[in-house]
């Protein structure tokens, strides 16, 4: 028993080593953040004399557009799940020669570039008057959400046993009911993975924001940043600040997203 | 006109486009007011962040008051400024009035897509002609620019003296300079010769100074100017990473005191201020041969009307361009935003208040616009310039070869 | 268990079930509740992709420039925009760079991935913590980790040469963006940095829901170890990690930001892709119709792996 306690504080302590490894950057973003000109030219490995300007500045700023990126988030994903999941439930388990036919589409969705999409969107937003408004950029987001989470939940319900909905069917349960009943449970951990790729889609999304904005009202962090961006001054200080500030929140979001995908819950659900 | 139907057709055939058609074409709402008064005008630009962006805006609202209208401003970030354009433009949404890079306008204005401003009213008279050559195509003028600017010399005023050297006048003393201010983590100087638009313009002092010319980019006044580049970083006075650097970087590096002299344009001088342990000052690009002048590029940004079928409209976009090139307004944006007015008979009295801005004011007055010569073309040549610079500092060329290789012959 | 592999369906069928395919027939009068369930998202794709995929094709084939943007007029041009990008001096090493930069970066994301995850598995104290801040880096803005990444590879005063050479691992700063032989390596190694954590967590994700009841049955039949990731681990993700390969090589080939963030297809070309040399004539030479052919181009070669996925895909269903 000991033994085995020994060996978990040492997974422990390799998994805090790879963390190191790959959150070095955003350490060294964290320190550029507390230097007076916002770069390690010649900072140490410690910001010995932070500055917290950028911070106070991010804070003012920043914080109104930081309630846009989540809400614009928050809304791809629930959006997106919508869609998606009946679509992936389809397209793994219902037969026809039609399911080929729209993977490729939806793969071929994934392959135009987001400028494409951008300017086909502004021209058809600007008519329907859906350019700075939530709704709309929510809307854009799922171009890249929708097909992804089609994807991915298609791949994990592959795997789902038809006998599980075919019990179902047998009390009676129609199709869909037996969908919401039976599948959406089980499908709990892949429905997550796949909304929180898509919230990260959402919150990096910098493309649609530019493009569909005109005015200065709906504005996500992305964009906010770029009030530090100039064409020949940047303030690197309080980008970099907004970008630490603007993590926080979602990183809490995500670690309570992750908690959730259990272990071998199909297994536990099968029994 | 084939393609466009055929577009309409298909987008005629997606989901989107058929809750479209209920909606009908309501496109350009700003143009129908035709005859009525003018009480709003609409307008892009890309002074995104301050403080430029509430200094301009200073200037907007009060030529709007002057006029009796109000303005509804859009800010971009700069790089996108011409993506933004472009959607715009083929939405028919353009605004009332727009800001353009000074190289832009003649591009933007051989689409059709603005209006000659001579014909509203609005003249170069007085403004350097630099300046007009750059807003004006095929004749006509499509663009003013209250304020200019270019790049000139800055250097550590301490490092210099601490060695014991004056500022370089001419190329062999910048070399000497350089080589001399370089120290085990100090380069003699920084400057940006990145694949950029930004590269080829930190060029062109040198290039042009030196009798360079872009209409032939192959001639031993070039290479030269590049060979002072190579010359540079291989005797390590510079950075081998100035061929990924910005302007923004260049100014990093002085303030953190990693080089002893750099190649920037007046809109740094702010954040030099910040850090007034840093100090400074500025002196023209220097020249080859003590008998040339300093010749350096024309910066900045001209405003201009886009094409309105509303008359009126279009009228007081003219207007209220006029009134952002008064000389008041100019004097104002000059003094705020550590710029030059356009007016040559502003420049004494501006040096007078603001003795800082003497360098700069001094190469603006003999500096050329980019677009001067070529006009639309002038990007293909900029293209040439900065491949040519990361082909020669890379080693992949020599400078007599690079410019030969990067134009493709 | 030599040659047969344990799958959720053999745990999951409780007595014999051969009736599922045929399913589909018994219900025919659901069959319009099963074109219900695709419905909302066909709409959506139809309306998000129907207009720009014709667009993108059509644009090809026509001189788009800049005044095209304002007089709707760009006369057909055929396949003369094709002819043009194909034949540029910048194509073949493009091409060469585009296909480096997509197979080094989806390896080493896929088998770090991979590592990472089934280290991951194994519970110990943190773990869903540290696994979900290994996200961490998507959630900064591109245009902030590549300026971080400049500022850390930067030659003189990065940190990483500060700290090789303090270290004694090399004696010279390396070049890491600076040198036309160096930035390729360099940009890859962004780029995988950026994938890690999309791959962990997928795969983490597909592993989790692979049933314990297979690992124990595994185990009567002495499948642990690399014989249990053999037979039990690999079969089970298979459909995820397909997924993940297709979805990485589609994304990956159009990798733009982080090219043109950390070198802007520099030095001397070096990082140019078929990604970036588009966004340049689009862009910047404002030859839409070029831009337009050169993506068709790099849609076509992604158009390959997704063919590749659907066979592959198709095999597992009916097996």
């Amino acid at each position: 028993m000991s033994d085995s306690t020994v060996r978990r504080g040492i997974y422990t302590v390799i998994g805090v080593l790879i963390l190191c490894v790959m959150l070095f950057p955003v350490y060294w973003m964290v320190n550029a953040s507390l230097q007076p000109s916002g770069n390690t030219l010649t900072a140490g490995f410690l910001p010995l004399d932070p500055t917290f300007a950028g911070y106070r500045r991010a804070l003012s700023e920043q914080g109104q557009n930081l309630v846009t990126s989540v809400i614009i988030a928050a809304g791809t994903v629930v959006l997106c799940l919508l869609v998606s999941a009946p679509c992936a439930y389809a397209l793994s388990q219902f037969r026809s020669r039609w399911v080929g036919i729209a993977l490729l589409a939806i793969l071929v969705s994934q392959m135009i570039p987001g400028i494409v999409i951008a300017n086909a969107l502004y021209t058809a937003y600007e008519r329907l008057g859906l350019l700075n408004s939530i709704p709309g950029l929510i809307v854009a987001n799922c171009s890249s959400g929708i097909p992804f989470a089609i994807l991915i939940l298609r791949s994990f319900m592959l795997s789902l046993p038809p006998s599980l909905v075919e019990a179902a069917r047998v009390d009676g349960a129609g199709l869909f009911r037996a969908f919401v009943a039976i599948v959406l449970p089980i499908s709990k951990n892949s429905m997550i993975t796949a909304g929180l790729f898509t919230f990260l889609f959402s919150w990096s999304d910098f493309l649609f924001a530019l493009t569909l904005t005109t005015k200065g009202g709906v504005r996500p962090v992305t964009l906010g940043i770029y009030q530090y961006l100039g064409t020949q001054v940047q303030n690197w200080n309080a980008v970099m600040a907004t970008a630490v500030l603007s993590a926080i929140p979602a990183i809490v979001l995500l670690i309570a997203a992750q908690k959730y995908i259990a272990a071998g819950a199909i297994g536990g659900a099968v029994k | 006109m084939i393609s466009n139907r055929i577009a309409a057709t298909l987008a005629g055939a997606t989901a989107l486009s058929l809750v479209l058609a209920g909606c009908g074409d309501g496109g350009n709402g700003s143009s129908s007011s035709s005859g009525q008064s003018v009480s709003s005008l609409t307008v892009l630009d890309y002074y995104n962040n301050d403080p430029d962006k509430a200094l301009v805006q200073k200037g907007l609202d009060s030529c709007a008051s002057k006029l009796g209208i109000t303005i509804q401003r859009e800010t971009v970030p700069g790089d996108t400024l011409i993506q933004k354009v472009l959607q715009q433009a083929s939405s028919k949404t353009l605004p009332d009035v727009l800001m353009l890079d000074n190289p832009d306008v003649q591009q933007i204005a051989a689409t059709g897509a603005l209006a000659p401003l001579n014909d509203l009213g609005l003249t170069g008279d007085g403004v350097i002609q630099g300046m007009v050559d750059a807003t004006s195509y095929q004749g006509k003028l499509y663009g003013l620019a209250p304020v200019t600017n270019t790049i000139a010399l800055f250097y550590n005023t301490q490092m210099l003296q601490e060695a014991g050297i004056q500022p370089p006048k001419t190329w062999d003393e910048l070399k000497a300079a350089a080589k001399k201010l370089t120290k085990p983590g100090r380069y003699g100087i920084a400057f940006n010769a990145n694949a950029t638009y930004e590269g080829s313009w930190q060029f062109l002092p040198a290039m042009w100074t030196n009798g360079g010319d872009e209409t032939d980019l192959k001639t031993p006044q070039v290479a030269e100017a590049l060979q002072l580049w190579v010359d540079l970083v291989q005797s390590g006075s510079a950075s081998k990473s100035v061929i990924n650097w910005t302007q923004g970087d260049a100014k990093d590096q002085f303030v953190a005191g990693k080089a002893a002299m750099m190649v920037n344009g007046p809109w740094q001088i702010p954040a030099l201020e910040k850090t007034p342990n840093v100090k400074w000052d500025v002196v023209t690009f220097p020249l080859n041969k003590p008998d040339q002048t300093p010749v350096a590029p024309l910066g900045g940004e001209a405003w201009t009307v886009p094409l309105n079928k509303d008359q009126a409209k279009q009228q007081k976009a003219a207007d209220f361009v006029k009134c952002l090139n008064s000389d008041e307004n100019e004097l104002a944006w000059a003094k705020a935003r550590f710029t030059v007015p356009t007016k040559t008979a502003l420049l004494d009295q501006y040096v007078k208040e603001k003795p800082s801005m003497k360098a700069f004011t001094e190469q603006v007055r003999t500096a050329r616009s980019r677009t001067g010569k070529l006009g639309d073309k002038w990007p293909e040549a900029a293209k040439v310039i900065y491949q040519a610079i990361a082909l020669a500092l890379t080693g992949k060329a020599s400078a007599q070869d690079a410019f030969k290789q990067a134009s493709g012959g | 268990m030599a040659n047969a592999t344990l799958t959720r369906h053999d745990a999951a069928a409780s007595g014999p079930e051969p009736a599922h395919r045929r399913r589909g027939r018994r219900h025919r009068g659901e069959d319009l509740t099963k074109i219900l369930f695709v419905l909302p998202a066909a709409l959506a794709m139809i309306a998000l992709f129907g207009y720009p995929v014709v667009k993108n094709l059509l644009m090809s084939l026509q001189d788009y420039g800049l005044r095209t943007f304002f007089t709707g007029e760009a006369p057909w041009v055929g396949l003369k925009n094709y002819t043009t990008v194909v034949t540029d001096q910048l194509f073949s090493q493009a091409m060469v760079n585009t296909a480096l930069f997509t197979i080094g970066s989806i390896a080493f994301q896929f088998t770090v991935g991979l590592a990472l995850a089934l280290f991951f598995r194994r519970r110990f104290p943190l773990g869903n913590l540290l696994r979900s801040l290994l996200l961490l880096p998507w959630l900064l803005p591109l245009i902030v980790s590549s300026a971080t990444w400049r500022s850390i590879l930067e030659q003189d005063s990065g940190i990483l040469n500060r700290t090789l050479t303090g270290l004694g691992i090399i004696d010279d700063p390396v070049p890491w963006l600076n040198s036309p032989s160096v930035a390729l390596i360099a940009v890859i190694g962004v780029n995988i940095w950026i994938g890690i954590p999309f791959n962990v967590t997928l795969l983490y994700s597909g592993l989790a829901e692979i049933p314990e009841e297979l690992y124990e049955a595994g185990q009567l039949d002495g499948a642990t170890g690399w014989l249990a990731f053999r037979y039990i681990t690999w079969p089970n993700l298979r459909a995820v990690a397909s997924v993940l390969l297709v979805l990485g090589v589609v994304y990956t080939i159009k990798v733009l930001d982080i090219i043109l963030g950390l070198t802007g297809g520099g030095p001397a070309n070096a990082t140019q892709t078929l990604a970036t040399q588009s966004y340049e004539r689009s862009f910047i030479d404002f030859k839409f119709g070029e831009g337009a052919a050169l993506s068709n181009i790099l849609i076509a070669i992604s158009l390959v792996f997704a063919v590749l996925y659907l066979r592959a895909t198709r095999r597992a269903v009916d097996e």
